[in-house]
């Protein structure tokens, strides 16, 4: 560890089930967004633009894909040899049986052997499934600046909405005093972003006495950060301004896609001292048809559109087609709108195709129609 | 089979004039439908043939390249069994005549010895197309020949290819002749710069050549040898999308013609990968006020204006009002609100703000330089 002395450890072992059939296959932190990214990637490439040099990903739920697509951290630049991001999945120890992860804590605790390796200062703790642009290594001079023993980024919310999260109470100076999950009268707005920087020594103490107490859910805001409150720890607040997304819903995920539609929009891909990384496609740049008509669109190379697209992300080698229409859609990759196919207020998943003259979705759908599975053509 | 033979990309050849964008970079580097560069082609092509040891020779502005080619590993050459080699080459500032590819070849020549393959096969910067050099390694072997030339026929040479060889082939594809194309006839076949032979029978061609005389390029020894009828030299077909890229017009002309599905599908085949250096950028974002039609748009461009017709590269900005036809705009280039390009090609970093018209023709082309104010 030379370059910085904080290990990241990010846990992308959930489902995600609210994602429905996009996560049937993968799991959440793969599913693909904003065109040529999967979620995976914002922390990532958040923790390469922060200097962090060993990242540990913790999966656990299809993580077939999911490990392969990680397990290259020359996307990320996270490939020279004093970095890599290694796949962590359960596995078997002489001293214990092949376990699952039991908590987001036990996670961290079954691959404590991982973590002495690079015997890091710090450990930082992140969420695969958040979509947002942070640096890490600012929070880490937060937490050093204040003398913490744990620093957890939190995030206002609006307080109406602050019930379903878990809230974090501070005092003047920032202090964490109380941690709430999911309070019915919330005293504050600051919800927790599952982000957290631990003293590795103190965490790993913690973490093996947790694994031993039977009546532990093995899990950071249940257990960890309650006993360091208990123990009269200090635990402080940092404050994260910038947009962050949690796409646990078909609806979330489609309005996050859209949000880059915006010419204002807040998470701005195009920083160039902040890259998002992911893999690029070996395909032509995008083509638009002679008859072709796009209006509002976040586009990427290798799509191909001969019909009308209006307000909609376009993802890698997806194609519309001569007299096709895609409102309000947002079409993954490889994704295939035949002739004359309608498609409205949709996400279509990766590799599907609509059919000629298919009609899908409408303008005033509550929802947001997920199209997994090929759609028919009507001659 | 594909380890029987080494690659080698040339340098840009003298002939070789692309007016403005030649200032900057060898042909190599110029940049293709807005995400590639020209050399991708014939490293590409190698690389996925199964030919991994490359060695591409550089003369004039060399950082071009190096950058774009780096290891190699982009280029999927990154076992360790593999090796993309970059050499300088001295370039002879005083005298023009003097830079040759055999020049190229005598300054690097104990680099060629060494390399195990018994065979070569030579490959242009400057020209694009798709070809497995595998089955064209199968063909030389079986066939006996010396030498193994590929050419494309053509049906518009008396203005176009008038930088490059044509060849006479007979019946049984023995090559007659090799000479400059002097535009007298439309119909021709184009020597595609890419020749096969043993390893031992180049390096002897290059010494005899330096000996003959030292302003000769290989292929002009060539071009005397068919003459002498000293060799048994056979020429091979190539079938499917070809373009030169030598001067400015066929530079344009070549951009432009992958607006045409078909060229595009005959390109860019599935499993026959382009690769090029990744760069990370983000899709691109089309506004409401926009209006793109018959277009190549790469990512990170923010479009308010009007495209038609044209190839926008990378981060390109154009803005609302602005008007681009049957122009390619390079990389970072800025186009202001309200400005109207017509048959322009603006290189890299141009901003285009307080001139509020360039319109020429596709047969009489303006050019933008690379980081011009306008």
């Amino acid at each position: 560890m030379k370059q910085g002395n904080m290990l990241a450890m990010i846990l992308a072992g959930g489902r995600g089930s609210r994602l429905h059939e996009l996560t049937d296959k993968v799991a959440k932190p793969a599913v693909y967004y904003g065109g040529k990214y999967r979620i995976v990637d914002f922390p990532l490439s958040n923790c390469a633009n922060s200097g962090i040099n060993i990242v540990g990903v913790l999966t656990q739920y299809e993580s077939v894909l999911l490990n392969s697509y990680v397990a290259a951290g020359s996307r990320w630049g996270l490939d020279s040899a004093d970095a890599g991001v290694f796949v962590l999945t359960p596995r078997e120890k002489a001293d214990s049986g092949l376990d699952v992860y039991r908590g987001t804590a036990d996670a961290i605790s079954q691959n404590i052997d991982f973590i002495d390796q690079y015997n890091p200062e710090y450990l930082l703790i992140l969420s695969g499934d958040h979509i947002y642009k942070m640096n890490y290594d600012k929070m880490l001079s937060a937490h050093i600046e204040q003398g913490a023993n744990a620093t957890i980024a939190v995030r206002p919310v609006p307080i109406k909405e602050a019930s379903r999260f878990g809230i974090m109470n501070t005092n003047e100076a920032g202090d964490i005093v109380e941690f709430e999950e999911k309070p019915a009268h919330p005293k504050s707005n600051l919800a927790s972003m599952g982000i957290y920087i631990f003293n590795w020594k103190d965490l790993r103490k913690l973490l093996i006495s947790d694994m031993k107490d039977p009546d532990s859910d093995h899990d950071f805001g249940k257990n960890i950060i309650p006993t360091m409150l208990a123990d009269n720890k200090k635990l402080i607040a940092y404050r994260f301004e910038g947009y962050w997304k949690d796409v646990g819903t078909i609806d979330s995920l489609w309005e996050a896609n859209m949000d880059l539609l915006d010419k204002k929009n807040e998470l701005d891909l195009s920083d160039p001292t902040w890259r998002i990384y992911s893999e690029d496609a070996s395909s032509l740049p995008a083509y638009i048809g002679p008859e072709a008509t796009i209006d509002r669109v976040y586009l990427t190379q290798g799509t191909t559109v001969e019909g009308y697209v209006k307000n909609s992300v376009l993802s890698t080698l997806s194609t519309v087609k001569a007299g096709a229409k895609v409102i309000d859609t947002v079409l993954m990759p490889y994704a295939k709108v035949e002739e004359g196919a309608v498609v409205t207020r949709a996400i279509v998943a990766s590799g599907v195709k609509i059919g000629k003259g298919a009609v899908v979705g409408s303008a005033d759908s509550e929802n947001i129609i997920l199209v997994s599975k090929n759609v028919k053509g009507v001659d | 089979m594909a380890a029987k033979a080494f690659g080698i990309v040339t340098s840009t050849p003298r002939r070789v004039n692309v007016y403005g964008l030649q200032d900057y970079r060898p042909a190599g580097a110029f940049t293709f439908i807005g995400k590639f560069r020209v050399i991708d082609f014939p490293v590409s092509n190698f690389s996925n043939s199964g030919i991994k040891n490359i060695q591409v020779y550089l003369n004039k502005h060399p950082k071009a390249l190096t950058d774009h080619l780096g290891t190699g590993r982009n280029y999927n050459l990154n076992s360790k069994r593999d090796r993309l080699q970059l050499f300088y080459c001295n370039h002879h500032m005083e005298n023009e005549v003097y830079n040759t590819d055999v020049s190229d070849y005598l300054d690097n020549l104990a680099h060629i010895e060494e390399l195990p393959q018994e065979y070569v096969i030579i490959a242009p910067c400057y020209m694009i197309y798709k070809q497995d050099f595998s089955d064209l390694l199968n063909e030389h072997i079986l066939s006996g020949a010396d030498i193994t030339m590929l050419y494309h026929k053509v049906n518009n040479a008396k203005d176009h290819f008038l930088n490059c060889r044509v060849m006479g082939v007979d019946q049984d594809q023995v090559v007659t002749s090799l000479e400059i194309n002097r535009g007298n006839r439309q119909s021709q076949c184009v020597f595609m710069d890419t020749y096969i032979m043993k390893k031992s029978l180049f390096i002897d061609l290059v010494q005899r050549t330096a000996k003959y005389s030292s302003t000769y390029s290989l292929s002009q020894m060539l071009g005397v040898l068919i003459k002498r009828e000293e060799l048994e030299i056979r020429g091979v077909q190539h079938k499917g999308f070809f373009a030169s890229v030598d001067d400015l017009q066929s530079y344009y002309e070549s951009n432009l013609s992958m607006l045409d599905p078909k060229n595009q599908r005959d390109l860019f085949q599935d499993g026959w990968w382009i690769y090029t250096r990744t760069t990370d950028t983000n899709p691109s974002r089309i506004y409401e006020s926009a209006e793109v039609k018959d277009s190549m748009i790469a990512n990170g461009c923010h479009i308010e204006g009007h495209v038609e017709h044209s190839i926008i590269g990378r981060a390109v900005t154009i803005g609302k009002g602005a008007v681009v036809k049957n122009s390619i705009i390079l990389d970072h280039a800025k186009i202001g609100d309200g400005v109207m390009l017509d048959a322009q090609i603006v290189d890299k970093y141009a901003r285009i703000t307080k001139t509020k018209e360039l319109l020429n023709t596709p047969d009489q082309l303006g050019y933008v330089h690379r980081a011009d104010n306008l």
